[in-house]
């Protein structure tokens, strides 16, 4: 399966944020999306997310054959966590596998995600408004990844979590990848080396692949600063 | 000193004029013609400069004006005693009021904090400039008008001239001869907008003295007034050497210029200080559960979990209807005269019921409470914007905010029908049954309004700020629709049929437009 981004653009006014956007993400990666501060990713996300109209372009999914995405392929995790907190860890979980029930394959136990996403036992049934940043952080990655879409969008979110909550979410990334089309933004490039197996830079409006050749990492991350410092 | 105070005058300036702008950029329609780089704009500087040299102006005098004519003109006719004494009387009170609580260097503004704290300005050369400033632009303000009120009311004129420089030197008393003194000694600086509890005393005696001592037909007199003159001009030349030797302002204005200090009446009013309090208002004990599922389910538990904020007001809207109507049925027994007039009450006055509907209508805070602590969170998942899942929920909490809100309306119904049969019933017994589902077609015609309203605008972006101006106009409208009809004498049947078939209409067709618009309207701002 693939993402076919082509011919993307978004402007704010005068301003092209997204140039002329190309490009093919595939299933099975994990994309490390780096760009300076302003560079549109999470314009980017937005407008695959369809929370921004584009200006140009179209972006859709390759799998037999083309087709449109629909609401139910993209999962999208904002750096900021966002979940209901009036709902108990369990009841947020509770209700999103009923509204999401036609589309879990293999769906487990609340109990069973909840030890997937390594949450303790003594927290599942306390309110959301009481969960540390990190926490939050975890329960809006499982909602987005139960429903299982093909899409995951990641837009910085482990910038501000321990590095112990760090380790548990690359890990739990790497297990998933295998069945969906990641895109994790990041600045931060020891991480997206570490995570990501495809480096992807967005700089001045476009999109541009980063290929690793035989170079170590740090000659790797040497190319990548170049890439991004270019005018 | 010159070359400070102009900067720090330019500086205020330019805060403002980039304020006007902004404000501009929030109006409907004109935001669409604004361009984004509009701060470089010389006409809307231009424009904005013209709108700053106005405000300054109405800052000079407009408010003074009012304030003379009003609280010292005005009153002056209150009270039996002699006009020029007691005008004299409330002057001297109402300066020294004036004098704890407006003193312009005490209060933490933003212009201070600008130029003093995150400039780096010269805070002694700052302050004192910008101080004299003001206590000009206060005697400017004011001499007009103590001239004319005062002329009109007998005063002698050199009287009325010497008022504003009264006013300037009880202010200068206060900072050069209190408030440095106490920050000398002890440190202390007192932000003027929170006085303590001693100066909360002080200034209800003051208060008291000004204007309750007229009624027992004890004013000063204008020998009083020129003694109190004089002993001020003493005082004031040791206030101003005071204020001029002063050189710790910047120490001063530290303690003074805190972020909660100069942010208070903005955070307050935050969207963020709102999401904060609503968020406080989740009730949770485990035995709040739902045996529901999907929609129903998180609905419910939205709904048990906010119980209080949902509930009541609405409780206390209801006992306090209720309690209206015992007590104009205990009046009508006592006093049977006043049926008659009691009886025009539900046959002529029920547009002015449109307006106390409007009034106890809880769905702009209910539809608040939805966002700040459920929506705001939620939109950001693709799912919970899926038709299926937008329209299921609306449907819940339509049912929710019409059940809510008849509560109050039921009790409104009930009343003015038993009112009608009490106060000697009508020809024409339709009226009962117009009266009771026109109120109850008014109710479900709000709770219907501001929930479409909410789902086809929703006006709040991701930081929980209105980014709706269409939002904002929509809801005046509707408080201006329903203020209009106050006073409306109607007769019943035909008002009331005419507002059934018009809530019925309205709330069918803008049903229909949620339900084919809301899955793309209903998202956060960008």
């Amino acid at each position: 399966m693939k993402l076919i981004i082509e011919g993307l653009k978004k402007n704010f006014e005068k301003k092209e944020v997204l140039k002329d956007i190309n490009f093919e993400f595939e299933k099975g990666k994990i994309y490390g999306l780096l760009g300076r501060n302003g560079a549109g990713k999470t314009t980017l996300f937005n407008c695959l997310n369809e929370d921004l109209p584009v200006d140009a372009g179209k972006f859709f999914l390759k799998d037999k054959e083309l087709r449109k995405i629909e609401s139910d392929d993209i999962g999208y995790v904002l750096s900021t966590p966002n979940v209901p907190e009036f709902l108990t860890g369990r009841e947020f979980l509770k209700f999103f596998i009923e509204i999401n029930k036609n589309r879990i394959k293999n769906e487990k136990t609340i109990d069973e995600y909840f030890d997937f996403m390594k949450i303790d036992k003594d927290d599942r049934d306390k309110l959301l408004k009481d969960y540390s940043h990190g926490m939050k952080n975890k329960m809006q990655m499982l909602v987005n990844i139960i429903a299982n879409p093909s899409i995951l969008l990641f837009d910085e979110p482990l910038t501000s979590l321990d590095i112990v909550v760090q380790e548990e979410m690359k890990q739990m990334l790497k297990s998933i990848k295998k069945n969906h089309i990641i895109i994790f933004s990041t600045h931060i490039i020891e991480l997206a080396l570490d995570l990501c197996d495809e480096i992807v830079i967005l700089n001045k409006g476009v999109l541009e692949k980063i290929d690793k050749n035989d170079l170590n990492n740090t000659k790797f991350k040497d190319k990548i600063i170049e890439a991004l410092k270019e005018e | 000193m010159f070359k400070t105070f102009i900067t720090s005058f330019k500086l205020k300036n330019t805060y403002r004029v980039n304020s006007i702008i902004y404000s501009l950029k929030g109006l409907p329609v004109i935001n669409k013609i604004l361009p984004n780089s509009l701060y470089k704009n010389k006409f809307l500087k231009i424009f904005g400069n013209i709108i700053s040299i106005l405000f300054e102006i109405i800052g000079t005098f407009l408010w003074k004006g009012l304030y003379v004519w009003l609280v010292l003109g005005s009153m002056t006719f209150a009270y039996k005693t002699n006009p020029v004494n007691t005008f004299l009387h409330l002057f001297v009170f109402a300066t020294l009021i004036g004098g704890i609580l407006n003193t312009y260097m005490l209060n933490p503004t933003k212009d201070k904090y600008y130029a003093i704290v995150l400039m780096n300005m010269d805070a002694n050369t700052f302050a004192v400039t910008n101080y004299f400033y003001s206590m000009l632009k206060l005697i400017i303000g004011l001499i007009p008008f103590t001239i004319i009120f005062g002329l009109m009311l007998n005063v002698p004129l050199l009287i009325c001239i010497s008022m504003p420089f009264f006013v300037a030197m009880i202010k200068i008393i206060v900072i050069g001869i209190f408030s440095i003194s106490d920050f000398k000694k002890n440190r202390v600086v007192k932000n003027e907008n929170l006085p303590t509890k001693k100066v909360w005393i002080l200034l209800a005696s003051l208060l008291l003295l000004g204007f309750g001592l007229p009624y027992l037909g004890v004013v000063i007199n204008q020998i009083i007034y020129i003694v109190l003159f004089l002993i001020s001009i003493v005082f004031v030349i040791i206030a101003l050497k005071e204020i001029i030797t002063f050189k710790d302002y910047k120490k001063m204005y530290k303690l003074l210029l805190t972020n909660e200090n100069v942010y208070a009446v903005q955070n307050a009013n935050s969207t963020k200080m709102i999401k904060e309090n609503i968020a406080k208002k989740i009730e949770y004990n485990g035995d709040i559960t739902s045996n529901k599922t999907g929609f129903a389910y998180f609905h419910e538990l939205f709904v048990k979990r906010h119980s209080k904020l949902l509930t009541k007001a609405i409780k206390k809207q209801t006992i306090i209807i209720i309690g209206i109507f015992i007590i104009l049925f205990i009046v009508i027994f006592l006093n049977p005269t006043l049926k008659e007039e009691l009886n025009s009450l539900p046959l002529i006055y029920l547009p002015y019921f449109v307006f106390i509907m409007y009034m106890l209508n809880r769905g702009t805070t209910i539809t608040q409470a939805m966002f700040m602590n459920c929506d705001h969170s939620m939109l950001t998942y693709r799912i919970y914007r899926t038709p299926d899942v937008i329209l299921g929920i609306f449907k819940e909490r339509l049912k929710t905010l019409i059940l809510l809100n008849l509560v109050p309306a039921l009790a409104i119904a009930i009343g003015l029908v038993l009112l009608l049969y009490f106060t000697g019933g009508t020809s024409n017994y339709l009226n009962y049954f117009i009266i009771f589902i026109s109120i109850i077609a008014m109710s479900i015609f709000f709770s219907v309004h501001y929930l479409v309203m909410y789902y086809l605008l929703q006006p709040y972006n991701i930081n929980t700020e209105i980014k709706s101006s269409t939002y904002t106009v929509v809801q005046w409208i509707t408080y201006f629709v329903a203020y209009y009809l106050i006073g409306k004498k109607i007769p019943t049947l035909y008002f009331g049929i005419l507002m059934i078939a018009f809530c019925i209409i309205y709330s069918l067709i803008s049903l229909f437009i949620a339900y084919k618009y809301a899955p793309k309207t209903f998202k956060i701002r960008q």
